[in-house]
């Protein structure tokens, strides 16, 4: 066994410790530097994954592995760690005593995302899904004395359980059948012929749990509550890296177990994209809070997403990486501007954001930015982003979906350019007071904006990395 | 008599498992509903071992091994929620539970 | 230099120009950053004016080209980041710069005392950059950008000046509808990757020329850029954004309406030739939207009282005969009508500026009136353009549209009869326009004093009134035999084209054209002459204004029988069938969608046992559909 394979996880993990150690250590007063040490880990890890991505093969007797797709997607969850950590360090000062923990918990999630990026075996994929999302629900609701946050972590507890159930039962029935978790065999097993009524039900569970995470409909009624209750640090994380971790183990497991139960499977992921893009835009337009509009946005994406997932090809994957490291900076630049405007007015209503554009440009503009790059206006990058996917889609024959998708496209301009709206009229009051943001999410802010431009006008060099990642690390 | 096939185990499981979701679905005190998880999960591994057992295969009991462990670990973190939630509002009742929404 | 170099440098100034003004613009103050926004602009016209005395064919033969690097490098579909220049293209970019040029030279005197003249002129050069983007793209992915782009500057530039709400909801209107017809052209894009697997200029059309005439794909592809035309240069039912978004500066306006945004549609109807000549059905559908937009807008013009409105629909109307010469086939002749247009339009609305400038901001033409003496320049130059957009000789108008109307008589008479009808309206709204503002009684409020404008804002003006004057000697009717030099130039793009009239029938359709002009611009002025009725207040409204202002009435329809119903028509046009029918589809399909959106929302009570319960219902439901499916 080669353990540098497993560079990046174990780098991770070590990280998540040594984190817990230096906040015991630190003096009461100054827990909060737990927060830079974690930033400056997460920048290591992030230089780390360029230069020694860990060797490639499988790990641990098939049931781990490393290649293209889990190295670009191990680096999504850095940067968008690494992002969140950066955002959170003003948030954070409010929790006296737990500061550290949450920088801890925000590593150990990370461990976990790697490990779904990393599972071809179904119990690898169970440990990591739980190392993901237990410490994402402590994160959830870490504001103790808020109604709101302890509501949104009882119910991301009890319907994130309920959906661990819905997926174990699935993979009991496939392992029923199979003999195996492990995805090769599973798939050898099921290619030869053994797809009876139980293998179909367990690969619909299965689907069911994983279609959970990314929070596509009728699995997504979860999110829009717990972005609302949760931190807007945390919300942006669960938007991001959660939400990443999801589609890269769909990415692993829909063409490997799903697709050989037949064409039935990929109907059904056509109809949950549709049914999120179309249910996800609808819903986001008479929405008041802005993270809760973000929440049912990010349904919508979702709906895109799955069809790169859809496509099951090379291209396909290379696609849907690309969008979501689109929709990373997006999402990081919209969250990191309601979370420097939350903390100027106090509200993360829509309506409150009405002279934002007087008041601070810079909010304003990255919001802007990020807006139009989520509803795909060129040059932001969201346009190159759908452009790929879609193109995958069209090839593959799907226009209708490929028309489906540009029409939701456009009713989605309907709230963002509403919020755009607002947030250029004129505040109802004349008060002038200067917008104080601290340094760390100044360069959140600045670097979300400006990637989101790069990546729409320059798509070449890091599409590039991504083909280039992904067919010489490929198994 | 008959003997006990895994077709058994499977309508057993299936039933159990039915049985939790229902649990789950009409209680409205957070313990039961978690208790209502637990009985969905224990279904799971009902169907673990017994399959494990019928296809002379260990791993899915070793599976069995781990969901109990990870499950302890989600019902503490809910348990230690359920806790706060109630120093906040007095009730465990989900019904009270509804400020997040539209 | 090279000339690919001098390619790239013409739309790469305007973006420095962008950066510059809009990154430092605080730090270099109101009147460097307007002088940078405007010199930016002039080297990229002088720069286009060189390649063109270089090369006085444009291109013709060889074609000039360059691709920076692949810019979407996806499966199987690589685009390049290129750009090209043929007779089109290099004319477009002259019209852009050139009058851009104007345009920011104009903004200059009338943006002086506002203090966000930087971002202003920042997002002009934007607009600027946008466009040139967009005519020299070399693939429809890269003018797509483009299309945007100029959609999204007409928002910023709409939108961000005024932030009061009214102007903002105006500006959101422009930018969604425009989004509508996008969402046309994106999915011609992409019908156009499944069919062709490519979205190159060249290869396309070299692998449609190969595909027979009407073949569906191409039908289909050419009916959603016709869409996507149909939004961006607002034709019906997408045109209402327009007029609305005379909410935005004076200048913007103009730049919007001559040199700018609303000729993509015809850019790229034009640009796409090949396909559309392939294509009969897109063009009867072209032609008859067309003529439709023409009547209608020239229509609602007749009753408008903003003097920005009359010209905005009289804008409409234009290009609505734009798009009928290219659906009769005649698209050098359409884009002769774009270019002459570009001079006047600019001239109009520049001109209109100068007067809303000298009364202070005001726009409604009931309370001007009487005004030559007082902006004499301003007067001149006006009545030039009026002149010149009626059709009358020898102004350039005439000769654009004497073109028109040839084409369409060539295709079908009765085409060439509503045309001249739209003409005449033309003429008639153009004359009450400016003998209202000009010559009639003196109407202005009390307390405002009429004053000429600045030399920045008056020299434009001159330059596009000569404009106005000459460009239409550019594409004589070949009864002159002068040759028709436009469209000898622009058919290497645009393809051949002529009309194949008989001489004796060409000066006859000519002189009937002409008395038809003269006699709208006669009517108006004897209408709203010295002395006569002036429409002061909706009460004391008389004759044909309270036609054009109430709902229609039986017992006045003897009194004057051409007129009266027309205005009437146009009341209700504007009234209801605008506000009520396709404004309102579109306002209604919005608030369906938002109105859906609340119900929907509606599931999300909050109640986890719901959500537990929906979670379960999806799986059963969705494992019923695999076990069906």
């Amino acid at each position: 066994m080669d353990f540098s394979t497993l560079t990046l996880e174990i780098g991770a993990a070590a990280l998540a410790l040594i984190l817990l150690v230096v906040g015991l250590f630190l003096p009461d007063g100054k827990k909060g530097q737990v927060g830079i040490v974690a930033a400056l880990g997460f920048a290591f890890l992030l230089v780390l994954s360029f230069l020694a991505p860990g060797s490639k093969g499988p790990f641990f007797m098939g049931q781990y592995m490393n290649d293209g797709i889990s190295v670009l997607f191990k680096q999504i969850f850095i940067l968008g760690s690494l992002l969140v950590t950066l955002m959170s360090l003003r948030f954070t000062r409010r929790f006296e005593d737990a500061r550290g923990e949450f920088y801890v918990l925000l590593a150990f999630s990370l461990v976990g995302m790697m490990g779904m990026a990393g599972a071809t075996d179904f119990l690898t994929l169970y440990i990591a899904l739980e190392l993901m999302s237990i410490p994402l629900v402590v994160l959830t609701a870490f504001e103790k004395g808020s109604m709101r946050s302890t509501e949104a972590g009882m119910k991301y507890v009890l319907l994130g359980a309920m959906s661990s159930a819905i997926l174990l039962f699935g993979l009991s029935f496939l392992y029923g059948a199979a003999g195996s978790f492990g995805y090769g065999a599973v798939m050898a097993a099921l290619t030869g012929g053994q797809t009876g009524p139980l293998v179909v039900i367990g690969g619909i569970f299965a689907l069911a749990g994983l279609a959970f995470k990314v929070a596509a409909v009728p699995f997504h009624m979860w999110s829009p509550d717990i972005y609302e209750g949760a931190p807007v640090p945390v919300t942006a994380f669960l938007a991001v890296a959660s939400k990443a971790a999801g589609f890269a183990a769909l990415l692993r497991f829909f063409p490997v177990v799903l697709v050989p139960l037949g064409l039935g499977m990929t109907t059904l992921i056509v109809l949950i994209a549709a049914l999120s893009m179309v249910l996800g835009n609808l819903t986001a337009i008479p929405q008041t809070n802005i993270k809760r509009m973000l929440a049912w946005s990010s349904i919508a994406h979702a709906g895109y997403m799955l069809l790169g997932v859809m496509v099951a090809s090379f291209a396909g994957a290379a696609a849907l990486v690309y969008y979501l490291l689109v929709y990373l900076f997006a999402n990081v630049g919209a969250f990191a501007a309601v979370t420097a405007w939350s903390e100027l007015s106090g509200s993360d209503e829509i309506s409150s954001f009405k002279g934002m554009w007087k008041k601070s440009p810079l909010i304003s503009t990255v919001f802007i930015v990020s807006l139009l790059s989520l509803a795909g206006i060129p040059p932001a990058a969201g346009f190159i982003g759908k452009f790929f996917l879609f193109v995958e889609v069209a090839h593959k024959g799907y226009l209708w979906l490929v028309a489906l998708a540009l029409v939701m496209s456009v009713v989605s301009l309907y709230y963002y350019v509403s919020v755009i709206k607002t947030l250029v009229s004129e505040a109802p009051e004349g008060e002038t007071s200067k917008a104080d943001i601290p340094l760390a999410l100044r360069a959140v802010m600045l670097v979300s904006a400006v990637s989101t431009v790069v990546l729409g006008v320059l798509p070449g060099p890091v599409m590039g990395y991504i083909r280039n990642i992904l067919s010489t690390l490929s198994s | 008599m008959g003997t006990i096939t895994l077709d058994h185990y499977i309508y057993l499981a299936s039933a159990l498992f039915a049985v939790g979701v229902v649990g789950v679905l009409i209680r409205r005190n957070i313990l039961i509903m978690m208790m209502g998880i637990e009985l969905m999960l224990n279904a799971v591994n009902i169907l673990l071992a017994a399959t494990s057992a019928f296809n002379g295969d260990s791993a899915g009991q070793v599976f069995v091994f781990f969901i109990m462990l990870v499950a302890a670990a989600e019902i503490a973190v809910g348990l230690a929620i359920i806790t706060m939630i109630y120093r906040n509002t007095g009730s465990i009742d989900v019904k009270d539970y509804s400020r997040l929404k539209g | 230099m090279n000339e690919a170099v001098l390619l790239c440098l013409i739309p790469a100034l305007p973006l420095v120009g962008f950066l510059l003004t809009g990154l430092l613009g605080k730090k270099l103050g109101r009147g460097l950053s307007s002088w940078i926004g405007t010199l930016t602009v002039a080297a990229s016209f002088g720069l286009a004016l060189t390649l063109f005395i270089a090369h006085p064919d444009g291109f013709a033969a060889s074609g000039l080209g360059i691709q920076l690097f692949d810019w979407i490098p996806a499966a199987g579909l690589t685009i390049a980041f290129g750009l090209m220049l043929d007779p089109l293209s290099l004319i477009m970019t002259l019209v852009i710069t050139g009058i851009g040029f104007l345009i920011h030279l104009y903004s200059i005197g009338y943006m002086k005392h506002d203090e966000g003249a930087p971002r202003f002129f920042s997002f002009l050069n934007l607009f600027v950059f946008s466009m040139l983007l967009l005519v020299l793209a070399d693939n429809y992915a890269l003018m797509f950008v483009g299309w945007e782009g100029v959609g999204l500057c007409s928002y910023l530039l709409i939108g961000f000046w005024f932030t009061k709400d009214e102007y903002n909801a105006a500006a959101v209107k422009a930018f969604v509808m425009n989004r509508i017809g996008d969402l046309g052209f994106l999915l011609g894009l992409f019908v156009m990757v499944a069919t062709f697997g490519s979205l190159s200029f060249g290869e396309v059309f070299a692998k449609a020329g190969a595909m027979e005439a009407g073949a569906p794909a191409l039908t289909l592809i050419t009916l959603m850029l016709f869409v996507g035309a149909v939004g961006k240069s607002a034709q019906i039912p997408l045109y209402t954004w327009l007029p609305d978004a005379m909410a935005g500066p004076t200048p913007v306006s103009a730049l919007i309406h001559a040199a700018t945004m609303v000729t993509a549609g015809i850019y790229m109807v034009i640009r796409s030739h090949v396909l559309y000549d392939l294509a009969p059905i897109a063009l009867t559908v072209i032609s008859v939207v067309g003529l439709a937009t023409a009547i209608w807008a020239g229509l609602i013009a007749l009753s408008q009282r903003d003097i920005k409105k009359v010209l905005a629909y009289s804008t409409v109307s234009q290009l609505g005969f734009m798009f009928l010469t290219l659906g009769v086939g005649a698209y050098s002749t359409g884009y002769f009508h774009v270019f002459t247009h570009a001079f006047f339009k600019a001239l109009l609305f520049l001109a209109a500026g100068s007067v809303i400038h000298a009364l202070s901001g005001e726009q409604d033409i009931r309370k001007m009136g009487g005004l030559a003496k007082k902006l004499p320049i301003t007067y001149i130059t006006f009545l030039v353009g009026t002149l010149a957009i009626s059709g009358i000789p020898p102004f350039a108008g005439f000769f654009s549209k004497d073109a028109i109307l040839a084409a369409v008589y060539a295709r079908s008479p009765l085409l060439w009869g509503l045309s001249i009808f739209a003409a005449f309206l033309t003429a008639f709204y153009m004359g009450r326009l400016f003998i209202l503002v000009f010559h009639s009684k003196d109407r202005t409020t009390k307390g405002v004093h009429p004053h000429e404008s600045p030399w920045t804002m008056t020299v434009p003006l001159i330059v596009l009134a000569l404009g106005s004057t000459a460009a239409g000697f550019l594409g004589m009717p070949a009864v002159f035999g002068v040759p028709d030099w436009m469209a000898g130039f622009l058919a290497p793009s645009a393809g051949e084209y002529a009309v194949g009239l008989e001489e004796g029938t060409e000066w006859l359709l000519m002189g009937i054209s002409t008395v038809v002009v003269l006699c709208g611009f006669i009517f108006a002025v004897l209408k709203y002459g010295p002395g006569k009725v002036v429409p002061t207040e909706d009460k004391k409204t008389r004759g044909p204004v309270r036609w054009s202002l109430r709902k229609f009435r039986v017992d006045e329809f003897y009194d004057a029988l051409i007129v009266k119903p027309l205005f009437a028509l146009s009341s209700w046009l504007f009234g209801t069938a605008n506000d009520r029918g396709i404004d309102g589809v579109v306002r209604g399909t919005a608030g369906l969608v938002a109105w859906v959106g609340g119900r929907v929302r509606l599931l999300q009570t909050g109640n986890i046992v719901f959500y537990l319960f929906a979670m379960t219902l999806g799986v059963i439901v969705i494992a019923a559909v695999a076990a069906l499916g």
